[in-house]
């Protein structure tokens, strides 16, 4: 019996073969029909978008039918994965911007040939790129505004219209607050270690020289430059001085974090500009008139502040889909001025074609899409999936005290440097 | 009527067909998969899908800290056992010599197993939040509130003692049944005797519910090792800082969020090994209780 096992495991060690992706790929339509996977189809707020989508790829390209599978987010990379592996899956597939597609891109077609006519209309393209292609067309950004309770402010005495402009000037005006309201500076969840990633993108500007800045979505990221520490020392210095909501480790982002900013216990919250945790969301709670948005204040002298975004959301199309071509104009449906247009009116999220009009959303909506212009790549959008997870277990380590920030950093370059 | 030998090999062979689809069911459910994943482990994630690395997922895993310190919080859960079988077994024994309300403690006892992980997680993690009503009931007693799910010296234990208050009800249960078969006549003989409830304990029911303990010693272990992953992602996410980090939730993180499939295949081999040396320990100590008896 000992032998037998023992040859059994010498042969599954030598073999060693086996593929994820499979030699096999096969298509889950057919060429009259295209299956599409997301986490948003089954969200009444998106409705109306998928529609318009319909409506415009139907009228491309009549005869095809289309079936959207929503998923659970919570394990939509997981099944994702499991289709990828078996190389069968979906036609069409919704991604987040940044490594969650990167990481994926063997099992996409790029885009480039098929998308030319949208690339002037729409931004956010830079999220869904690597190795120099396209693999999704952005449906809507995503970005890290600073979000203000406007009544806190004016409870405090202070003026919501001339927002601190520095590091040393938001402590003293969220000292103020704290002494007369009792409310917090941050809102700050960071149970899944998701809060540093919101922090350190919402200040990056603010606290990175232009040149650093550029140098780090470059992919030359000097952990040990002292700009980059100042970041992370400012993560645990801001809690260690009662800034943050307190319990911040056992904090989830979603929705405990917001709920504190919408409850009036907490003065700010670095939030999205998607369609979940935004302003749309806390204008179910605050009045509208009462949220504000506010300018990364200024942490090293110099530094200009500007709001990090990235592409969102996007549709890609997988390479087993026996007619790219057909798929890719699926692709272009869902991110047709149209839908995009329907998708900011439901869900409130920031759509990747700037030229809708926001104006009916009110003053922070349109506030937020006028720093686009002016806005640069979200710092942690542009690491590696395994460095942002050590960055989140880091996170939670210098908030309980049990890792430094040299050593932390130490980490996070030896993590980056081999990605 | 066949002729005798046809007969004698037909009731050679009935057995073997008998046993066939629960054997053809186990190799092509459990154990080809189980095959397909181990060699799987020996073949590269990413740019090196699909060719064959030999042991290098093996000597990632142990060179990765966070599987070390799951694998250290597997070792932990082992030394907190005997608390989880312990609890269960103390409170049978109070509803089987009928304290005041035991038809009443049944029921609760027995109701938190009805419920699924992530919702007794939701419910604690209201519970034991910074500012929820654990602490405030600390505060009223004077004590500092404590981060039970965001300090990385407590949180696991936090988790592991939600576990044990959502499933102790089985191992109730169970305990309850091996109390029907204790002779009750010990128990009488014991109290004429004057002994109390420490001395019951030790000399009658510990030796008379032997099998019973050691039946629970081993769903609860199983159970500890492998059921955990409900909680652990509803009330920490694997934190704070990797602290609760099981096996299982490290293999959930490197196939569905770090897209490394061909690693957790790694990990879950080890995971088995793990069960497997814990598996035949408790067999072999069945065994020998077995021989006692």
């Amino acid at each position: 019996m000992r032998r037998w096992a023992a040859v059994l495991v010498a042969a599954l060690t030598l073999a060693g073969c086996g593929s994820a992706s499979g030699p096999d790929s096969a298509s889950g339509g057919g060429e009259h029909k295209l299956v599409v996977w997301d986490w948003k189809s089954g969200d009444p707020a998106a409705a109306a978008y998928l529609e318009k989508a319909k409506a415009d790829f139907a009228a491309k390209r009549p005869g095809v039918s289309v079936e959207f599978v929503a998923q659970p987010f919570d394990q939509y990379y997981t099944l994702l994965g499991a289709a990828i592996q078996a190389g069968r899956g979906p036609d069409v597939m919704l991604f987040n911007g940044g490594g969650r597609l990167r990481d994926r891109v063997d099992a996409l077609v790029p885009l480039d040939p098929y998308v030319i006519a949208d690339r002037d209309r729409l931004t956010g393209w830079e999220a869904f790129g690597g190795n120099g292609k396209t693999y999704a067309s952005p449906v809507t950004l995503q970005g890290h505004p600073i979000y203000v309770n406007r009544k806190l402010y004016r409870d405090a005495g202070l003026d919501p219209d001339r927002p601190p402009a520095t590091w040393d000037e938001f402590v003293d005006a969220c000292t103020t607050i704290k002494d007369r309201t009792g409310a917090r500076c941050l809102a700050l969840g960071n149970k899944e270690g998701a809060g540093i990633q919101f922090f350190l993108s919402a200040l990056g500007s603010g606290a990175l020289t232009g040149q650093e800045y550029g140098d780090w979505l470059a992919g030359n990221r000097d952990w040990a430059s002292p700009d980059v520490k100042r970041i992370f020392e400012l993560w645990t210095e801001a809690d260690r001085a009662g800034l943050n909501t307190e319990g911040p480790n056992s904090t989830a982002m979603f929705n405990d974090s917001f709920a504190k900013f919408q409850s009036g216990e907490a003065a700010h919250v670095i939030g999205l500009m998607s369609d979940v945790g935004h302003w749309k969301d806390f204008g179910e709670f605050l009045d509208p008139g009462d949220i504000g948005v506010l300018p990364a204040p200024v942490i090293t002298p110099g530094a200009a502040p500007s709001l990090p975004y990235d592409g969102g959301i996007g549709y890609a199309v997988a390479r087993w889909t026996p007619d790219p071509a057909l798929a890719a104009d699926l692709v272009r449906s869902l991110s047709s001025k149209d839908a995009l247009a329907a998708f900011h009116a439901d869900a409130g999220a920031i759509a990747a074609d700037t030229s809708i009009d926001v104006s009916a959303a009110g003053p922070v909506a349109s506030r937020v899409v006028s720093g686009i212009a002016g806005g640069r790549p979200a710092l942690h959008v542009a690491l590696s999936s395994t460095t942002l997870d050590l960055m989140g277990r880091l996170s939670q380590q210098l908030l309980s005290g049990s890792v430094t920030v040299d050593e932390a950093l130490t980490q996070l370059a030896a993590s980056d440097r081999d990605g | 009527m066949p002729p005798a030998g046809r007969r004698l090999r037909a009731e050679r062979l009935a057995p073997y067909a008998l046993v066939a689809p629960a054997v053809l069911v186990v190799v092509a459910l459990r154990l080809y998969p189980l095959a397909l994943g181990v060699n799987f482990s020996f073949t590269g994630d990413g740019e090196r899908d699909g060719t064959a690395v030999g042991l290098d997922n093996y000597a990632t895993l142990f060179d990765d800290p966070l599987f070390l310190g799951a694998l250290r919080n597997v070792g932990l859960l082992v030394l907190l056992l005997p608390v989880a079988v312990a609890i269960p077994g103390l409170l049978a024994t109070f509803i089987y010599l009928r304290v005041p309300g035991h038809r009443l403690f049944r029921g609760v006892y027995f109701f938190p197993a009805v419920l699924s992980p992530v919702i007794a997680g939701a419910i604690f993690n209201l519970l034991l939040a910074f500012d929820g009503p654990a602490n405030a009931l600390l505060g009223t007693v004077g004590l500092g509130p404590v981060d039970w799910l965001g300090d990385p010296d407590v949180a696991l234990f936090a988790v592991v003692g939600v576990h044990v208050w959502a499933t102790f009800g089985m191992a109730l249960v169970v305990f309850l049944a091996g109390f029907a078969t204790l002779d009750p006549s010990l128990l009488d003989a014991a109290r004429i005797d004057g002994a109390a409830l420490p001395r019951l304990l030790r000399h009658v029911i510990v030796p008379g519910l032997t099998r019973t303990i050691q039946f629970v010693f081993v769903t609860t272990m199983i159970g500890l090792l492998t059921s955990m992953f409900g909680l652990l992602y509803v009330m920490t996410g694997g934190g704070p800082g990797g602290a609760t980090y099981l096996p299982e939730y490290y293999i959930w993180i490197q196939q569905g969020q770090l897209d490394r499939p061909a690693l957790a295949s790694a990990a879950s081999t080890v995971l088995f090994l793990v069960m497997v040396v814990v598996g035949l320990l408790q067999i072999s100590l069945l065994r020998r209780s077995g021989r006692v008896d």
